[in-house]
């Protein structure tokens, strides 16, 4: 059995978007209370959040970025860049403290304290630009948790694969340059779904050209045409790249019961999802992995996705 | 949506009694497709494409085509040798339309813009056309399209428009497909937004259906085998 770190507090239910909004504190709750319920809490490492450092946030967002944002939140807007990212005055304070708990969980799993961890934070991320929010995210999470593994730890190459329903446009633009960051996303079909990137044919570009690789996916082609593009695509990219360490962005928003797509995946194709990348990271990378949340907003099934997503990470 | 917002302003034209060599380098300098002739006082008297220039010189596979005698004789030859003399232009106040409807009926590739004495002022393309279907589509920014079927009868656009904007949501654009199963029309909002399920939930009360893209794929396919 694993040692598996799990991210989660409280102060990650303050960012508040108002009425009408899909990515509520309840998706936390729910997350929370699928792993509490079933006795999972006393198997796994707890970690509580801590504010990051503004020089990690610097790595990926432009500083004016970073001002406005704070601004925004200080001045009491509702809204910040785009209508879809409604926030209230704790809004940038719970981003640092998503963007500080992955930090934090990071050095645990390269001080070899855990194996891999699951961080259920708030607000999510892969949408965050260098400098615009977008789709509901703020900081880009991954992002500067991959830029983090690299600068503190010294990792040379980080593949990060992001199963989240909609496309990592923020993650994929940071790194379209990089060929020490490896992107894979599988997404609803551009033409079908937000944001209206991650065309097959995005590959990256300059020397980053190669080392990004989009499976868009049409509607309701559920869990058969997953398995299909992760074997043929993931599979084979990561062999070849063998990262050192893994980060998902892991979202549940591609489930039947998931209104925000029209995908159709079955509980039991997440855990395959989930099982395949496990055990990339234990051939690629000793095991070393973080899951961070993005979407995911069926209240109903989030808490049996969670605790089979911690599950798969303990018995890996 | 007029011409002159759309054209390109930065006009790249050549003179009629310049070389085949230095319009074929201007095209590949600035990657374009057209060059304007204009007289001193800047009236359009032609246009040459890189059709016409290709056709102009030899088989860039044969060795040595451009260098040495070759060239010296194709020297001899001017761009209004080759250029199409009167052109089909089209003037400031042309709308977008216009020019789309004159472009597919002419099957030309671009059309000098002009003033009412014949100056050029601009040209439109196929790809300024394509820039600005682009803006009036309202994709450069993120969204989610949304595919609806709606009875054919009057009021059906008001009513989805007004369901969505009372969700507080912004439009990128709304299409309407005219020819549609018997009937019935398609409707296309882009919405500028990720929070698509509310609105889809409530427009399916409403009676509407939200067409499965995946259905509608499958059945052209059906259709075009």
């Amino acid at each position: 059995m694993n040692k598996t770190g799990f991210l989660y507090d409280e102060r990650y239910l303050l960012h508040n978007t108002g009425p009408y909004h899909p990515e509520v504190p309840a998706r936390l709750e729910a997350i929370y209370s699928g792993i509490k319920d079933t006795n999972l809490l006393s198997m796994l490492t707890l970690i509580k959040a801590s504010s990051a450092d503004l020089k990690w946030i610097e790595t990926v967002h432009e500083k004016n970025y970073i001002n406005r944002f704070k601004d925004a939140c200080l001045a009491g807007k509702k809204i910040f860049d785009s209508p879809d990212n409604q926030m209230c005055p704790e809004t940038y304070d719970t981003a640092l403290l998503a963007v500080g708990g992955i930090l934090d969980t990071i050095d645990l799993v390269m001080k070899n304290k855990i194996d891999n961890a699951f961080c259920a934070v708030r607000p999510p991320g892969h949408h965050a630009e260098i400098s615009k929010a977008m789709g509901f995210c703020y900081f880009n999470n991954v992002a500067i948790a991959a830029r983090y593994l690299q600068k503190e730890w010294n990792i040379k190459k980080v593949g990060i694969v992001d199963f989240d329903v909609h496309h990592g446009n923020g993650t994929q633009h940071i790194f379209e340059q990089d060929p020490s960051v490896f992107y894979y996303s599988i997404h609803q079909h551009p033409s079908f779904g937000y944001p209206g990137t991650g065309q097959e044919f995005e590959k990256g570009s300059g020397p980053g050209y190669g080392f990004t690789l989009n499976s868009p996916v049409l509607p309701d082609q559920g869990d058969s045409e997953y398995k299909k593009f992760f074997e043929n695509d993931l599979l084979a990219a990561f062999e070849t790249f063998k990262p050192e360490v893994i980060i998902v962005s892991t979202g549940f928003d591609a489930h039947v019961d998931d209104d925000m797509s029209d995908i159709r995946l079955s509980t039991e194709g997440f855990s395959w999802i989930m099982g395949k990348i496990v055990k990339m990271a234990s051939i690629y990378s000793n095991g070393r992995l973080i899951s961070v949340l993005e979407g995911g907003y069926s209240l109903k099934r989030l808490p049996e996705l969670a605790k089979n997503h911690v599950e798969i990470l303990l018995n890996s | 949506m007029f011409v002159s917002q759309s054209m390109t302003r930065e006009v790249i034209t050549i003179n009629k009694d310049a070389d085949i060599f230095e319009a074929k380098d201007k095209m590949t300098k600035h990657r374009i497709r057209h060059l304007p002739v204009v007289a001193k006082d800047n009236r359009i008297i032609g246009i040459v494409s890189d059709r016409d220039i290709r056709s102009a010189l030899p088989c860039s596979l044969l060795k040595d085509y451009d260098t040495g005698k070759v060239r010296e004789k194709l020297l001899a030859f001017k761009i209004k040798d080759i250029m199409i003399i009167d052109p089909f232009t089209v003037s400031l106040s042309y709308t977008i339309q216009d020019a789309i409807m004159l472009m597919q009926k002419t099957r030309v590739g671009a059309f000098p813009v002009v003033d009412k004495q014949g100056r050029i002022k601009g040209i439109i393309s196929t790809r300024d056309l394509l820039h600005a279907f682009i803006n009036v589509l309202g994709i450069e920014e993120s969204g989610t399209l949304l595919c609806i079927i709606a009875e054919e009868k009057i009021g059906q656009l008001k009513k989805i428009v007004d369901a969505i904007t009372e969700e507080n949501i912004s439009f990128g654009s709304v299409l309407v497909a005219r020819y549609w199963d018997e009937g019935k029309k398609a409707v296309f909002p882009y919405l500028l937004t990720k929070k698509v399920s509310h609105v889809k939930r409530k427009l399916k009360k409403m009676g509407y259906t939200l067409l499965d893209p995946t259905e509608w794929y499958i059945n052209q396919i059906a259709q075009d085998n």
